[in-house]
C-alpha cells in the first residue's frame, strides 16, 4: 500500500507545481469525484447507468374546487402512464415494476387503484404494481426505488410514479391517539399540525412574514412566467375529464392541461392582507404555503445500455437518493439535511449543482433551507414551486423529477447537474441528484466561449 | 483513423523501426498506482481496425517501452516493479518474457534503444538512476547515479554512439557519455520537475526538455545558458516530448491537459496543431519513422488512437 501512496505523490507533484514538492511528506489528494462540473464528460457513461427516458405528469389543480374535483384519482395516474408508453413505443410487456408514490388515501383501496389505472393505460396483466409512502417525498422515494431495483438487477425497466387527489383523500386522522405519545416529545410532535412546523421554523430560525410573502410572489410570478412561454407544455400530459356544475348538477367534458393554481397577479400587498392560519401571532398563511392540490406524475426508468439499444433519448442520469431524519417539530429542515448527503453521495459538492427543484410546502422552510445552504437564488424552482402549482404529496416527487429534467434538458450543457428535494411530515428530508443526460445541445444554446481549458475545476 | 480500446490505461506508444504498420503499447491497471500492467503489440490493417498481435501480462504496470533497433521481434518494457522485461514476438506467451532484469530498487519509468550502436539500451528510475544494459548480459553494464530525485526519462543522441541525456524530477537535465566517470554537463533547465526530454534528429546539439512548469524549453547544448525557444502553450504539466524523425524543428508533445502539441521551434507562432481527443491525461506520444506524418497517441482514458497529421483522430 505504501507503494501505491508513493506513487500517487509522485504523480501528483505533477499536477502541482511547486518547485521543492518533492520535500512534502505528506499526500493530500483532492477529493475523488463521481463527476463534476468539466465542460467535457469524464465520468464514462456506464451502460448499467439508471437513466430517465421519458418524466410526465398531469396540470396540477386545486383541490376540491380545481378541474379534477371530479375526477377518480386513477383517472389521474391512467393518462401519466399511458403517455410513458405511448411516447416511448415502448412494449408494456417489458415493464419490470410500477411504483407510485401515494400519500393519504387508505393504503389497500390506493394500491387496487393504481392497479386499475395501469389496466386503463394498457398495460397487460403481467405488469406489477405497487405503492410506497413517504409522506412528501413519496413520488421521489418512488422513482429511487425503481432506480435501485434496476440497479440491483430485480428487472431493467421501471416506473417510478405519484398520485394524490387531496379532494378524495384530504389530510386527516383515524381512531384515537396512543396516550403514551405524550411521554415521548419527538413523537407527540409527529402529531403537530404541518403549519405549526412552519410557524416553529419561522420562529426558531427567524424567518421574517416579509421573506415568506416574498418567496410566495417570485414562485408565482416564475410560474406565471413558465406557463405563459410554454415551458410546461414538455412535461404535461393532457387529461380529459368531467367537472360537475355543483349548482345545476351538469356535466361538462373537459380537457385539462394548464395547472389552474398560480396566480400571475399575486402581489407583496396582497400577500401581507392575509391572517395566519395557524397561530394567531405567527406567519404562515394560505399564501405562503403550498397548495393542497390533485396530480399525478409518472417517470420512465431503465438501463443505460437498454435505452441506448432502442434508441430511446436520454433525459437523465439517477445519480443518488438519501433519506435523513430531522427533529419532526421542525420537519421543514428536512433539504437542509438531506441535500447536501445526497450531493455527497454523489460525489458532488453543493456547488457543482446546476439547477434546484426543492418543495415549498411552506415558505418560511424553503427560505430557511435556501439560506441555510446558500443556494444562488438563481439556480432554485426556477420555474416556481409548489406555493404556485401546489403540491399533491404523493406525486410532487415525479412531478419535480418532470420538471427538473425538461429544464435541464431546455438548459443544455451548461445545466449538468439537478438536484431535487423537499422536506418530509414527522421530520424527515429526502433529496435525489440528477445528470443531464447527453444528448445533443439544442442550437439555441450555442454561444460563443470566451476561454476554455477543458479542464475541470478539480485538478486547478 | 482507427482506434484501440486498451483494458488499463495507457502509458506509452511506440511504432516499430521495422514495419511500418505496427506498434507497442505499454499500459498500467488502475493508473499505474496498483495492479497489473500488460503490453500489447498492435498492426494497423488498411482501412481496417487495429488488430492486436499479441500482448503479455506483467504483475505490475508497464511505464513505457520500445523496440529494439537490432531484432524485428525483439521488445523491452519498463516495469513499476523496478524490472526491466525484453518479450520476443516470435515465441508464444508462455514462453515470455526472455528476460526479466531486477535491479532497479523503486519503478522504471522509461526505456530507450540505442539508435546508432544498436546493441544496447537505457532505463532510467525512480530510484534516481540510470541504467545501461546490452541484451547479452544478464546484468547492467553501468549506473549513472547523480540526480538528487526521480528520473523520468533518458535518451540517447542520435548520432553519437556513446551520449545520451537524461531528464530528472530534480530539475535538471544531465548530459553524459558512457565513456566518461560522470555527467559531462548538468543543464538546469526548468524551475519544477522535467519530466521528459528529447534530441533533434537533425542537430545533435539540440534537446528539448518538458516540465511540470507547463512549458517546453528548446536547448543548444553549446550554449546552454538560455533556451533557443519557450514553447508555452499546454495548461498542464507536459508528460513527454518528442522531436519529428522528419522534418528538423517540428516537435510533439502531450501532456497533463489531455491535449496533444504539435510544434515548430523555430518559427514564433509555435504551435502548429492542438488535437484534444484524449478524455484524460495524454501520457504517450510518438511519431512514426517509416510513414511521414503519422502520428499515434495513448492516454488514462484507455484508448490508443493512430491518426495522419492534420486529420481528426476521431474520424473513423
Amino acid at each position: 500500500m505504501e507503494k501505491a501512496i508513493n506513487r500517487q505523490r509522485v504523480l501528483l507533484d505533477h499536477l502541482r507545481p511547486s518547485s521543492q514538492t518533492h520535500h512534502q511528506s505528506s499526500l493530500s489528494a483532492s477529493v475523488c469525484l463521481a463527476g463534476d462540473s468539466a465542460a467535457y464528460h469524464r465520468t464514462a457513461a456506464f451502460g448499467d447507468d439508471v437513466v430517465i427516458v421519458a418524466a410526465y405528469r398531469t396540470a396540477l389543480c386545486k383541490s376540491k374546487r380545481g378541474g379534477y374535483k371530479d375526477t377518480h384519482p386513477d383517472d389521474l395516474l391512467a393518462p401519466v402512464l399511458k403517455a410513458l408508453i405511448e411516447k416511448t413505443n415502448l412494449n408494456p410487456n417489458e415493464v419490470g415494476d410500477i411504483i407510485v408514490g401515494t400519500v393519504l388515501a387508505p393504503g389497500s383501496q390506493r394500491a387496487t387503484e393504481c392497479r386499475m389505472a395501469a389496466f386503463y393505460a394498457g398495460f397487460p396483466e403481467t405488469v406489477p404494481i405497487r405503492t410506497v409512502n413517504r409522506q412528501c417525498s413519496s413520488g421521489l422515494q418512488a422513482v429511487a426505488d425503481v432506480a435501485a431495483a434496476i440497479k440491483a438487477g430485480f428487472y431493467d425497466i421501471g416506473i417510478g410514479a405519484g398520485l394524490e387527489s387531496m379532494t378524495i383523500n384530504p389530510m386527516g386522522w383515524e381512531g384515537s391517539i396512543n396516550p403514551r405519545a405524550k411521554d415521548f416529545q419527538p413523537a407527540e410532535d409527529c402529531l403537530l399540525p404541518m403549519g405549526i412546523t412552519s410557524e416553529n421554523v419561522a420562529h426558531r430560525f427567524g424567518v421574517s412574514r416579509q421573506e415568506q410573502d416574498q418567496a410566495a410572489v417570485e414562485s408565482h410570478r416564475k410560474a406565471a412566467a413558465a406557463t405563459a412561454s410554454g415551458k410546461f407544455k414538455d412535461e404535461i400530459i393532457p387529461v380529459t375529464t368531467k367537472i360537475v356544475d355543483p349548482k345545476t348538477g351538469n356535466e361538462k367534458h373537459v380537457t385539462i392541461s394548464v395547472d389552474d393554481g398560480i396566480r400571475p397577479d399575486t402581489s407583496l400587498a396582497t400577500l401581507a392582507k392575509l391572517k395566519p392560519v395557524f397561530k394567531r401571532d405567527g406567519s404562515t398563511t394560505a399564501g405562503n404555503s403550498s397548495q393542497v392540490s390533485d396530480g399525478a406524475g409518472a417517470v420512465l426508468l431503465m438501463k443505460r445500455s437498454v435505452a441506448m439499444q432502442k434508441g430511446l433519448p436520454i433525459l437523465g442520469v439517477f445519480r443518488s437518493f438519501a433519506a435523513v431524519g430531522v427533529d419532526p417539530a421542525v420537519m421543514g429542515v428536512g433539504p437542509a439535511v438531506a441535500i447536501p448527503a445526497a450531493v455527497k453521495s454523489a460525489g458532488l459538492e453543493l456547488d457543482d449543482i446546476d439547477l434546484f427543484e426543492i418543495n415549498e410546502a411552506f415558505a418560511s422552510q424553503y427560505v430557511y433551507c435556501c439560506k441555510k445552504l446558500e443556494l444562488d437564488p438563481e439556480k432554485v424552482n426556477v420555474n416556481g414551486g409548489a406555493m404556485a402549482i401546489g403540491h399533491p404529496l404523493g406525486a410532487t416527487g415525479a412531478r419535480c423529477v418532470a420538471t427538473l429534467l425538461h429544464e435541464m434538458k431546455r438548459r443544455g450543457k451548461d445545466c449538468r447537474f439537478g438536484v431535487i428535494s423537499m422536506c418530509i411530515g414527522t421530520g424527515m428530508g429526502a433529496a435525489a441528484v440528477f445528470e443531464r443526460g447527453d444528448c445533443v445541445d439544442p442550437l439555441c444554446n450555442a454561444r460563443q466561449v470566451g476561454t476554455n481549458n477543458l479542464l475541470s475545476k478539480d485538478v486547478l | 483513423m482507427p482506434v484501440f480500446k486498451t483494458p488499463f490505461n495507457g502509458y506509452a506508444v511506440k511504432f516499430s523501426p521495422f514495419y511500418e504498420n505496427r506498434l507497442a503499447v505499454a499500459t498500467s491497471q488502475n493508473f499505474g498506482i496498483l495492479g497489473n500492467g500488460r503490453v500489447h503489440v498492435l498492426d494497423l490493417t488498411p482501412a481496417g481496425p487495429i488488430a492486436e498481435f499479441c500482448a503479455f501480462e506483467t504483475a505490475d504496470g508497464v511505464y513505457d517501452c520500445t523496440w529494439s533497433e537490432d531484432n524485428d521481434n525483439l521488445l523491452v518494457t519498463a516495469v513499476a516493479d523496478g524490472s526491466v522485461k525484453l518479450w520476443d514476438l516470435a515465441l508464444p506467451p508462455t514462453a515470455n518474457p526472455i528476460r526479466s532484469l531486477h535491479e532497479h530498487s523503486r519503478e522504471v519509468h522509461s526505456v530507450d534503444w540505442n539508435p546508432v550502436r544498436r546493441d544496447s539500451f537505457l532505463t532510467s528510475s525512480w530510484d534516481d538512476t540510470v541504467k545501461l544494459w546490452t541484451v547479452d548480459r544478464p546484468a547492467s553494464v553501468r549506473t549513472f547515479k547523480e540526480h538528487a530525485y526521480c528520473v523520468y526519462s533518458s535518451v540517447w543522441n542520435p548520432r553519437h554512439a556513446d551520449v545520451f541525456a537524461s531528464a530528472s524530477g530534480d530539475c535538471t537535465v544531465r548530459i553524459w557519455d558512457v565513456r566518461e566517470p560522470a555527467s559531462t554537463m548538468i543543464l538546469p533547465a526548468h524551475e519544477f520537475e522535467i519530466l521528459s526530454c528529447d534530441w533533434n534528429k537533425y542537430d545533435d546539439c539540440v534537446i528539448a526538455t518538458a516540465s511540470v512548469d507547463k512549458s517546453i524549453k528548446v536547448w543548444d547544448v553549446r550554449s546552454f545558458r538560455v533556451p533557443i525557444s519557450v514553447l508555452q502553450g499546454h495548461t498542464y504539466a507536459v508528460r513527454r516530448v518528442k522531436f519529428s524523425p522528419h522534418r528538423d524543428s517540428l516537435i510533439a508533445s502531450c501532456s497533463y491537459d489531455m491535449t496533444v502539441c504539435l510544434w515548430d521551434y523555430r518559427v514564433e507562432d509555435a504551435l502548429v496543431g492542438r488535437y484534444d481527443h484524449h478524455t484524460e491525461f495524454a501520457v504517450g506520444v510518438d511519431m512514426s519513422v517509416l510513414v511521414e506524418g503519422l502520428l499515434a497517441t495513448t492516454g488514462w482514458d484507455e484508448l490508443v488512437y493512430v491518426w495522419q497529421h492534420g486529420t481528426d483522430p476521431r474520424a473513423p
